[in-house]
């Protein structure tokens, strides 16, 4: 068996069994580094019983720690109590690069933390987009700041999410790079016989329904577009805190047999209820890049969404008609779309996805990133510690004093538990 | 009797066995913690009995108001502490594979006591390597699938050895059970080659 070029470790408290954006990048830009023939470990907290090692397609390894999370999925930040279980990963798996996802996530930020510690070259993906003002958003960008004033290089998912992060961060601009995310085309495909358009067109909303993703919004545009089109129906999939607001809309304008519920749908059905519908629906108040409409695209669906975030970034202008986040602009977008559906070809869009975006390129630009963050020189402790006292006049030395505890832990463990006596993991090969 | 052996700074691995022809012959595998690590144990014992006797004799000899009495308290304590905790230190823990009869495990404590477990053959589904993840480490052990029984049976309930000394006993193990090793091959070529 041939030994893999970079043995990357990818941490995140988000990935399977969990649905989303994150889970799914981690997941898909494994399988392809793993392809390129680079070994792939993932490290993320328990869920449920799922704990302990776990093998999934193509041999990724999943560390499941048996950390439990206290809040929107995440592990209780405790700073140092996550650096043994790092350092034992990092040593059994031979790791050279740690490739942390997600600013929400606390695993990420502080198994990042250990690993400039402990001389790894590090590599950030952010996926989301904050605010500046509000309470949760200055701590946050704080914890980012600290998190990104030693990192080798960053990769962002938009050019307003790059933007975005180094804004936050103070980060040098040439340390960002912008990758996309992608979409697997092969799962999404169009319908063998597409619906006709002729008597209802369908619009199909698929996202969490909660504040973020614009749920209010769809609760003033869905009874006006019903208005102004009798041939119009809605499926809506999705669930969450505004669900009962949709649900009071559908019995306050009667549109119980034009508005369909669906509720929750598990990722594994979602291509079929897309290729049920016409045009896709984004009603998003905040995006930095959206997965979900690469996918209707990819079914062959047009898109209708808000011109937020990155969102204008992810497909070209003939595929998708874009609307600010206000109830009027969406309607008038919506009509707009009904009047060029007759001229969308479902498989040709599906083909030029095809095109636009593959894991495969998504893996390949990583890689660069990863030969980058190789080659940065490795700073020293005194050098690194310039860098957090740069973060701020009280926050700076916060962050020093945070790493220096942090080094002196990590000392004490190797002397507690030599490097020579962590004992190094079997690389299995399953493509055999 | 033939033996081999495995040693690393914390545990060595002993295999013994009455012949190497003979399947039918009983099969005994050993990991005994390491010399040091033994002595260390009962310098802790030694160190109980001296906090017991240093703490009755401030208690009888110190004048009543004298404040350093009260310190005879913690020492008693701790002593007490350090005595029941040093019972629990394991020395040795062996695998004894009868073939066509079932498999013995024991556990022999510092204090002299061994706790033994028997396994009939015909309750063992299969033998398996398995890694685990405990909040702060990463270990390999060895487990056994029981037949009508959820939980896997650790194989060393106390000890951790290394993967080297897990794959002869699980190697062992199949060779008893019949159970084909194939799906294991990565590791043992990545043991020998280390």
């Amino acid at each position: 068996m041939a030994e893999p070029k970079l043995r990357v470790l990818m941490v995140s408290d988000f990935f399977f069994p969990n649905f989303g954006g994150v889970e799914n990048h981690i997941y898909y830009l494994s399988q392809c580094l793993l392809n390129l023939g680079h070994k792939v470990v993932v490290m993320t907290h328990a869920y449920g019983n799922r704990t302990g090692v776990r093998y999934m397609t193509g041999g990724l390894k999943v560390y499941y720690v048996p950390w439990r999370p206290f809040a929107m999925q995440n592990t209780f930040p405790t700073v140092y109590g996550t650096l043994p279980i790092v350092r034992t990963i990092l040593k059994r798996e031979r790791i050279t690069v740690v490739h942390g996802h997600q600013a929400f996530s606390t695993l990420c930020h502080e198994a990042l933390m250990h690993a400039r510690t402990m001389g790894y070259r590090v590599v950030f993906t952010d996926h989301s987009l904050y605010g500046f003002a509000d309470v949760g958003s200055i701590h946050m960008n704080k914890v980012l700041q600290f998190t990104l004033a030693d990192i080798d290089q960053a990769i962002c998912v938009s050019h307003t999410s790059k933007e975005n992060t180094v804004l936050r961060s103070g980060l040098s601009p040439g340390k960002v790079f912008m990758i996309p995310n992608a979409v697997d085309t092969a799962m999404f495909k169009p319908a063998d016989v597409r619906p006709s358009s002729d008597d209802v067109i369908t619009i199909v909303v698929i996202s969490r329904l909660v504040y973020r993703k614009g749920a209010d919004l769809l609760v003033e545009v869905i009874p006006e577009v019903c208005r102004l089109y009798p041939n119009v129906r809605f499926v809506v999939g999705g669930d969450g805190p505004k669900h009962v607001r949709l649900e009071e809309m559908r019995e306050k304008h009667s549109l119980q047999d034009r508005v369909e519920m669906l509720g929750a749908v598990p990722h594994s059905r979602v291509r079929s209820v897309l290729v049920t519908g016409h045009i896709f629906l984004n009603s998003s108040l905040t995006e930095a890049f959206c997965i979900a409409i690469l996918e209707a695209a990819s079914c062959g669906l047009l898109t209708v969404s808000t011109r937020v975030g990155g969102v204008p970034e992810v497909l070209p202008d003939d595929m998708v008609v874009l609307a600010e986040p206000d109830p009027d602009d969406m309607v008038r977008a919506i009509e707009k779309a009904i009047s060029i559906l007759p001229s969308i070809n479902p498989e040709e869009m599906h083909n030029r996805m095809k095109k636009l975006y593959s894991w495969q390129d998504v893996a390949k630009r990583t890689e660069i990133v990863y030969d980058r963050a190789l080659k940065c020189s490795n700073r020293n402790l005194l050098e690194r510690l310039s860098r957090f006292l740069s973060c701020g006049a009280w926050a700076g030395k916060v962050f020093c004093m945070v790493m220096i505890i942090d080094y002196l832990l990590w000392r004490l463990l190797q002397f507690l538990q030599p490097d020579d006596d962590v004992e190094e993991a079997p690389d299995i090969n399953f493509c055999n | 009797m033939v033996s081999s052996s495995i040693s690393n700074k914390r545990y060595t691995y002993i295999h013994e066995s009455e012949s190497e022809a003979n399947r039918e012959a009983i099969d005994i595998h050993h990991v005994i913690i390491n010399g040091s690590r033994v002595t260390g144990y009962a310098r802790l014992r030694w160190l109980a009995f001296f906090l017991v006797a240093l703490a009755i004799i401030m208690y009888f000899l110190l004048g009543k108001d004298n404040p350093v009495r009260t310190l005879s308290w913690s020492c008693l304590l701790s002593g007490f502490f350090v005595m029941i905790q040093s019972r629990k230190f394991v020395k040795k823990e062996s695998v004894i594979i009868m073939p066509t009869f079932g498999i013995q495990l024991e556990t022999q404590y510092l204090s002299g006591k061994t706790v033994s477990m028997f396994i009939p053959i015909g309750k063992i589904l299969k033998p398996v390597l398995v890694e685990c993840v405990t909040p702060v480490t990463c270990y390999w052990s060895l487990s056994l699938f029981l037949r009508g029984e959820e939980q896997l049976t650790l194989v060393f309930k106390e000890l951790r050895p290394t993967l080297k000394m897990l794959v002869p006993i699980w190697k062992a193990l199949c060779a008893v059970i019949g159970t084909d090793q194939s799906e294991m091959m990565t590791e043992e070529e990545h043991v020998v080659a280390g």
